[in-house]
C-alpha cells in the first residue's frame, strides 16, 4: 500500500433501516488527499454510506475511524469539528436565506477572513452565485441550488468533504469543470473528497473508485487500474 | 371612534405580543408548539413577587433567571429528545400540556396566594391625542416593540442570529456545518419563557395574575400568533395589535360579555380566509 495517512478507513459497516439492511458488511478507506469515488446504481447504498460517515445514521455492526480513532458513536458536530462535512444529495441549502448569507452559514466556525477568501474562490468557480448572492437560496434554479450546495461545503473548509452526488442537474459543462476544481482544490489543499457519483466522468479525477451495489462493496480499484466497462455495468447492473 | 379604547387596545395588544413573541420564537425554531409556555411565565411572575421585597430590580432579575433555566432544562432534558425520537405534533400538545400542568400545581404549592398583583412603578402619566394613560403602559408597548427589532436585527446581522435561522431551515445540514443545534434549541426555549415571562409581568402590573392566567396567556398567545402566521414574529406582533383592539373596541361597544365572542368570530374568520395567517407561516403548523 501508499505511506500515505490513513483519514477515513471504515470496516465491516452494517446499517439497517428497521429490518432491512441497506448496508451489508461495507469497507472502505481514504488517504489523506484522495478522491474516492462511490459508484453504484439507485438505491445501492451510496447516500447510506456518506450519512453513517458524517453520523445522521447509526451503523448496527462495523466501526468507523478518522485519523485512526474510532468515531462510532460521535455526534454530527464532533466529527464536523474533526473536519467531516456532509453536502447532502437533497435539501442542501437554507431556503429563506440568500446564497451569500448561505454561504457564510456555511463557514460559521471559520474566523473570518478565511471565510472571505473561500467565498471568494467559490464566486470564482460558480460566478453565478456572485451574480445572485442577494436571492433567496431557495427561489434559484436546481443547478443553481447544487453549485450553492457544493459551494457551502467548500466554505466549510473540512479536511474530509463527503459530497452526495454532486453532478446530478448540472450540465455536462459544468460537471467537466466541477470536476477540475474538485481536482485541484484536493491538489492544493490536500483535503480527502468521498463523493458519490452516477457520472462516469469521476473516473477522471477520482484516486480509487468503490463499486457499491445492494449495499455491498462489488470492487475497490485504483483508477487507473480500472475498466470503464466494470461501472458501465455497475450502473446498467449487467 | 373613541380614542380612549383604541390605546386600551394598543397596549393590551402590546402586553399580549410578548407571549406571542416567545410562542414564534419557539415555534420558528424548535418546529414545537410549546403550550407551556404561559404557565411557566406566570410562575416566573409568582418569583417576581415573592422576591418583590428585596426591590424591584432584584424581584425581575430572580424572574427572568428563573424563566431562564426553565426554558433551557425542558427544552435540553424533555423536548428536544423527544424530537429526536421522532415526536410529533400531538405528542408534544400533550407533554407540553402537562409541563404546563406541572407548573400550574408547582405554582399552587410553593406560593401562598392563588394570584398576585406586581406594583411597579407608575413612569408618571402621559397625555396622547387628548387620552391620559400611565407611563408604564407605554413603556409596555414600546418594550415589546424593542424586542421585536431586537430579534429580528440580531437575526439579520449577528453570526448568532444567523446560526438561529440556519438551524430553523434546515436542521441537517445546520449541524454538518458545525451549528451547535441543541443549544439553539435551547436557547430558543429560554427566550419564549423570558418573553412570557415579561407578558406575565405586564399583565400582573396593570391587571393581576392568578393561577390559571398562565393558561390564557398560553392560548390567547398561540391563537393571536396562528392569526398571525406562526412563527412569523411579525405577523404575532401586527395580529397582537388587531386583536387588541378588537378586544378592547368590541368590550367598550358591546360591553365585556360579548368581547370573547366578537375575538374568537373573527380568529375563525380570517382563519378561514387565510389559514397561513395574516403574514404567513415560513413553516406550517
Ligand atoms: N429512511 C429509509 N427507510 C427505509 N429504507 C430506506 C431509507 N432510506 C433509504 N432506504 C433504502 O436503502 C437503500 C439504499 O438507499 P440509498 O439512498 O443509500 O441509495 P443510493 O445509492 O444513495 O441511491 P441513489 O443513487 O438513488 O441516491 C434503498 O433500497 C432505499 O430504498
Ligand atoms: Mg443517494
Amino acid at each position: 500500500m501508499n505511506e500515505k495517512e490513513l483519514v477515513l478507513e471504515v470496516s465491516e459497516l452494517t446499517v439497517n433501516y428497521g429490518a432491512t439492511s441497506a448496508l451489508k458488511s461495507v469497507d472502505l478507506f481514504a488517504h489523506k488527499g484522495e478522491i474516492v469515488g462511490l459508484a453504484g446504481p439507485n438505491g445501492a447504498g451510496k447516500t447510506t454510506l456518506l450519512e453513517t460517515i458524517a453520523g445522521f445514521l447509526r451503523q448496527k455492526e462495523g466501526d468507523i475511524r478518522l485519523f485512526g480513532t474510532q468515531i462510532n458513536e460521535f455526534p454530527v458536530l464532533k466529527r464536523r469539528m474533526m473536519g467531516v462535512v456532509l453536502v447532502p444529495q437533497e435539501r442542501n441549502n437554507f431556503p429563506y436565506m440568500t446564497v451569500s448569507e448561505n454561504l457564510d452559514v456555511g463557514g460559521i466556525i471559520n474566523c473570518k477572513d478565511v471565510n472571505k477568501r473561500l467565498i471568494e474562490e467559490v464566486y470564482q468557480l460558480f460566478p453565478v452565485l456572485h451574480t445572485r448572492a442577494n436571492q433567496l437560496a431557495g427561489t434559484m434554479s436546481g443547478g443553481e441550488q447544487r453549485m450553492l450546495a457544493i459551494g457551502i461545503g467548500l466554505v466549510s473548509n473540512a479536511s474530509i468533504l463527503l459530497i452526495d452526488e454532486p453532478s446530478t442537474g448540472l450540465a455536462p459543462k459544468m460537471v467537466t469543470r466541477l470536476f477540475e476544481t474538485l481536482g485541484s482544490i484536493k491538489e492544493l489543499t490536500g483535503k480527502t473528497i468521498v463523493l458519490s457519483e452516477q457520472n462516469i466522468g469521476v473516473i477522471d479525477i477520482a484516486d480509487r473508485v468503490f463499486g457499491i451495489e445492494a449495499g455491498e462493496v462489488r470492487f475497490c480499484e485504483k483508477t487507473e487500474d480500472l475498466d470503464r466497462d466494470i461501472i458501465r455495468d455497475l450502473y446498467l447492473g449487467k | 371612534m373613541n380614542l380612549d379604547a383604541g390605546i386600551t387596545g394598543i397596549i393590551m395588544g402590546g402586553v399580549l405580543s410578548l407571549p406571542v413573541l416567545g410562542i414564534a420564537v419557539i415555534y420558528g425554531m424548535t418546529g414545537i408548539t410549546n403550550f407551556a409556555i404561559g404557565t411557566i411565565g406566570v410562575f416566573c411572575a409568582f418569583m417576581t413577587w415573592t422576591f418583590f421585597s428585596y426591590g424591584t430590580v432584584v424581584g425581575i432579575l430572580v424572574g427572568l433567571a428563573t424563566s431562564f433555566v426553565i426554558g433551557y432544562v425542558i427544552q435540553w432534558f424533555l423536548l428536544t429528545p423527544l424530537s429526536e425520537k421522532g415526536g410529533d405534533s400531538t405528542l408534544f400538545f400533550i407533554v407540553t400540556i402537562c409541563i404546563g400542568l406541572v407548573f400550574t400545581g408547582l405554582t399552587r404549592v410553593l406560593f401562598p396566594r392563588p394570584n398576585i398583583s406586581l406594583l411597579l412603578p407608575r413612569m408618571g402619566t402621559v397625555r396622547i391625542l387628548g387620552v391620559t394613560t400611565s407611563g408604564l403602559k407605554i413603556f409596555a408597548f414600546f418594550f415589546a416593540l424593542s424586542v421585536l427589532f431586537l430579534i429580528r436585527l440580531s437575526e439579520k446581522h449577528t453570526n448568532i442570529g444567523k446560526s438561529w435561522r440556519a438551524t430553523s431551515q434546515n436542521l441537517k445540514l445546520a449541524k454538518t456545518v458545525g451549528i451547535d443545534t441543541q443549544h439553539v434549541f435551547a436557547w430558543a426555549s429560554s427566550i419564549g419563557c423570558m418573553l412570557s415571562f415579561s407578558g406575565a409581568v405586564f399583565w400582573a402590573a396593570l391587571y393581576n395574575v392568578s393561577l390559571m392566567s398562565g393558561w390564557d396567556l398560553t392560548f390567547l398567545g398561540f391563537i393571536i400568533a396562528v392569526v398571525g402566521g406562526i412563527g412569523n414574529i411579525w405577523g404575532g406582533m401586527l395580529s397582537a395589535l388587531l386583536m387588541g383592539m378588537v378586544m378592547s373596541y368590541s368590550g367598550h361597544i358591546l360591553g365585556g360579555m360579548w368581547q370573547s365572542v366578537v375575538l374568537y368570530f373573527i380568529v375563525i374568520l380570517v382563519l378561514i380566509i387565510s389559514p397561513r395567517g395574516i403574514l404567513g407561516s415560513e413553516r406550517s403548523l
